[in-house]
Formats: structure tokens, C-alpha cells, sequence
């Protein structure tokens, strides 16, 4: 008996030490972990809407078909509190899995920008979809009529080229890219005109 | 031994990749390009070093009976500080090495040293022990890294060295090409260093 004890009795030390060295560190790196955090998603949303100088925080509208998928919307506006544009962050079914992708809309009506945030695609086919490459397609698309993935040369202007090896991955994009231009028109265009 | 037999005996000898071949998981995984090798390698040799250097000051401390566990839980404290501490000041690293930086916790290489060296050795050439097994993890890692990416996408360190009519190999940065790559490596030291009758 008092063996076992003896064996828990220095576990026990071992586990507790173990976790004051680790509440330690903790305690170290909450705050840049944190502030790291708020750094990427600011500098993830001025990449697809380079107009704005501030964002401000919106809720999701549940009546939205989808709107599960939006993880994040954001204003943008400018010096004097104008809305210049909408940033989201949706979460797209790619190949890998989940992808994050973001997106941003301007008040003309059109796509400022699309990147993409944490993936699992394959390396070499469909993470090339995190390329500028790729997402500079989105760059300027209406947002009057859906986008297409299309395989062949010649684009129309709601098309874009897929990823060679990665149609999923590519459809993916372009059905986030969809479902927040919806969100746009349905919701937030009408309520941009109130600003 | 010497200390500096201890250190390089992990680089060569008992080279973690190419001699031991443990710590298959991450050798695999994370080789797609010659940066996350480097900085896969060196996570890994800061936990050796770590937990090499803990385990060797308690080994009259630690029963035999429970060494295992007591094992596990100071190289999962090590993974983790590593962890946090990365996300905090390296955060594109840790973005590229993601999954794999808890996954530490279980390469045998760790728990291997922790067994067979730092649990019968003096700190010292025990924390040499961590430092030669772990650049010998690191060096192989580049190595696969490199072959692999210059292959693979035709770069070296994200810079372009393939000329443009080089048409990337896409199997080698997908997990077959890990395998092959590793292979041929294997049987080329093999080849080099064991003599055949």
C-alpha cells in the first residue's frame, strides 16, 4: 500500500510542477498571442478592402440561407465613419476540409479583394488557391451576376480559371465568393444606402 | 564517451532519420519544403534538450515503475511552452507547422533519448545527447525539405532555383514523394557506410 502511494505521491509532484511551468508560460504569451491574433485579422481584412481605415464588428442575419458558413462580417469605414465596404470571413468546404476564406465588397458594388486563411488543400494543387495568382481573379468581379469556375482559356467577365488539379478546391472559393455576394444584395445593399 | 562523441554520435552514428529511423510522423509530413524542416528540426531540438536535461536531474527522483508517464508529462509540458511561445513571437511558423508541433509529443525520438541516454547519464552529456540528436533530426529534415522543393516546385527557401522551363514535379511534395525520397536516401548511406562482402 504505502508503495502506492508513494508512486501517486511523486506523479502527483511531477503533474503539478509540470502545470505551474505551463500556467507560467501561459501567463507569458496570452497577451502576443492575443494581439497577434487581432494583427492577422486586420491585416487579413485592409488585403480585401484597401479603402477602409477602421472596421467595425456586424452581426450575422439569421433569416440568411447559409449564413452559418459567415463566420465574421465587418464594416469598413473611413476617416469619418463612412461605410467604404463589407469584409467576411466565410468557411468553405475544400478538398482538405475546411478553408477560411475572406472577402471583401466595396460600396460600388463590386469584389475589392479575396484571400485565403487557414487551409488543409493538398500543397502544390490546391493550395495554389492561397496564390495571388488565383485569387486576383476575383479582383473587380460585379457582383450583380454569380461567378463561374470555368477550365478552358477564354474567360467570360463572371468567370474565372480554375486551379489545374484542384476544381474543388477552385469551386470552393467561388461558392463563398457566391454565397457573400448574396448576403450583400439581400441584407447590406440597402442598408449602405441608409449611410 | 567524450562529450564531443556524445554530440556528433547524434548526427552521425546514431543519425535519428537515416540511422534509428524514428520519428517517421513528422519526417513525412513536414518535409514538403526546406524551411519547415529547419524549423521542425529545431522545435524538436529545443524539447530534447529540454527534456533530456529535466529527466536526467530526476532520475533518482523518478520510480522506475512510473517513468513512462512521468516521461510523457515533462516532454508534453516541453511541446506545449514550445507551442505557446511560437505562436507568440513566430506566428508564420507556426502557421506552416500547425498540427504538427503538438505531434512532438509523441516521436519516439524524445521518449527514445529520454530512455536510453538521459535516464542513465549525468546532465550535462545529457543536454549534449539532446543537442546532437536534435541538429541530426534537423539536418535530415532540411535535407528531405530541400530535395523535395527544389523538385517538387523548383524552389530552395521559397527563392526561385529551377530555371522557368522546369516543370515541377508534383509528386514530390505530395506524401508519395516523401516516401520515395526517403527511400533512396536510405539505401544510398546504407550503400556508403556498411560494407558488403
Amino acid at each position: 500500500m504505502s508503495e502506492t502511494w508513494n508512486l501517486g505521491l511523486k506523479l502527483l509532484i511531477i503533474t503539478a510542477v509540470a502545470a505551474l511551468a505551463l500556467s507560467f508560460t501561459n501567463y507569458l504569451t496570452e497577451g502576443p498571442i492575443e494581439e497577434q491574433r487581432i494583427q492577422a485579422n486586420m491585416e487579413a481584412r485592409l488585403a480585401v478592402l484597401s479603402y477602409a481605415k477602421d472596421f467595425e464588428e456586424l452581426g450575422i442575419d439569421d433569416s440568411f440561407t447559409g449564413g452559418d458558413y459567415i463566420m465574421e462580417l465587418y464594416r469598413g469605414i473611413d476617416e469619418g465613419n463612412k461605410t467604404v465596404g463589407y469584409t467576411f470571413k466565410v468557411l468553405a468546404k475544400g478538398f482538405g476540409g475546411d478553408m477560411e476564406v475572406i472577402i471583401g465588397i466595396d460600396n460600388e458594388g463590386s469584389i475589392d479583394g479575396v484571400r485565403i486563411g487557414n487551409h488543409a488543400e493538398t500543397p502544390g494543387l490546391g493550395a495554389k488557391a492561397a496564390d495571388e495568382e488565383f485569387v486576383e481573379q476575383f479582383g473587380g468581379k460585379s457582383i450583380d451576376k454569380p461567378i463561374q469556375v470555368k477550365k478552358t482559356e477564354n474567360l467570360d467577365d463572371n468567370e474565372i480559371q480554375a486551379l489545374t488539379g484542384a476544381t474543388i478546391t477552385s469551386e470552393a472559393v467561388s461558392d463563398a465568393v457566391n454565397l457573400v455576394m448574396n448576403y450583400y444584395n439581400q441584407i447590406l445593399s440597402d442598408r449602405g444606402a441608409d449611410n | 564517451m567524450k562529450l564531443r562523441e556524445i554530440f556528433t554520435n547524434g548526427i552521425f552514428k546514431e543519425n535519428p532519420v537515416f540511422k534509428l529511423v524514428l520519428g517517421m510522423c513528422p519526417t513525412l509530413a513536414v518535409t514538403t519544403a526546406a524551411i519547415n524542416g529547419i524549423g521542425m528540426g529545431l522545435a524538436t531540438t529545443f524539447v530534447l534538450i529540454g527534456s533530456n536535461l529535466v529527466i536526467s536531474l530526476l532520475k533518482d527522483f523518478i520510480p522506475s515503475k512510473i517513468r513512462i508517464p512521468s516521461y510523457i508529462v515533462v516532454i508534453a509540458t516541453f511541446v506545449t511552452m514550445v507551442g505557446m511561445i511560437m505562436e507568440a513571437y513566430l506566428p508564420e511558423l507556426y502557421d506552416s507547422l500547425g498540427i504538427f508541433i503538438p505531434l512532438i509529443v509523441v516521436n519516439c525520438i524524445i521518449l527514445a533519448r529520454a530512455e536510453t541516454f538521459a535516464s542513465k547519464n549525468p546532465p550535462i552529456p545529457s543536454i549534449i545527447d539532446g543537442l546532437g540528436i536534435g541538429l541530426g533530426f534537423t539536418l535530415s529534415l532540411t535535407i528531405l525539405g530541400s530535395i523535395r522543393e527544389i523538385l517538387g516546385a523548383g524552389t530552395w527557401f521559397n527563392m526561385k532555383i529551377m530555371p522557368a522551363s522546369y516543370e515541377p514535379a508534383l509528386i514530390m511534395i505530395l506524401p508519395a514523394g516523401a516516401f520515395i525520397t526517403l527511400g533512396i536516401l536510405l539505401a544510398l548511406i546504407n550503400r556508403f557506410t556498411t560494407k558488403v562482402d
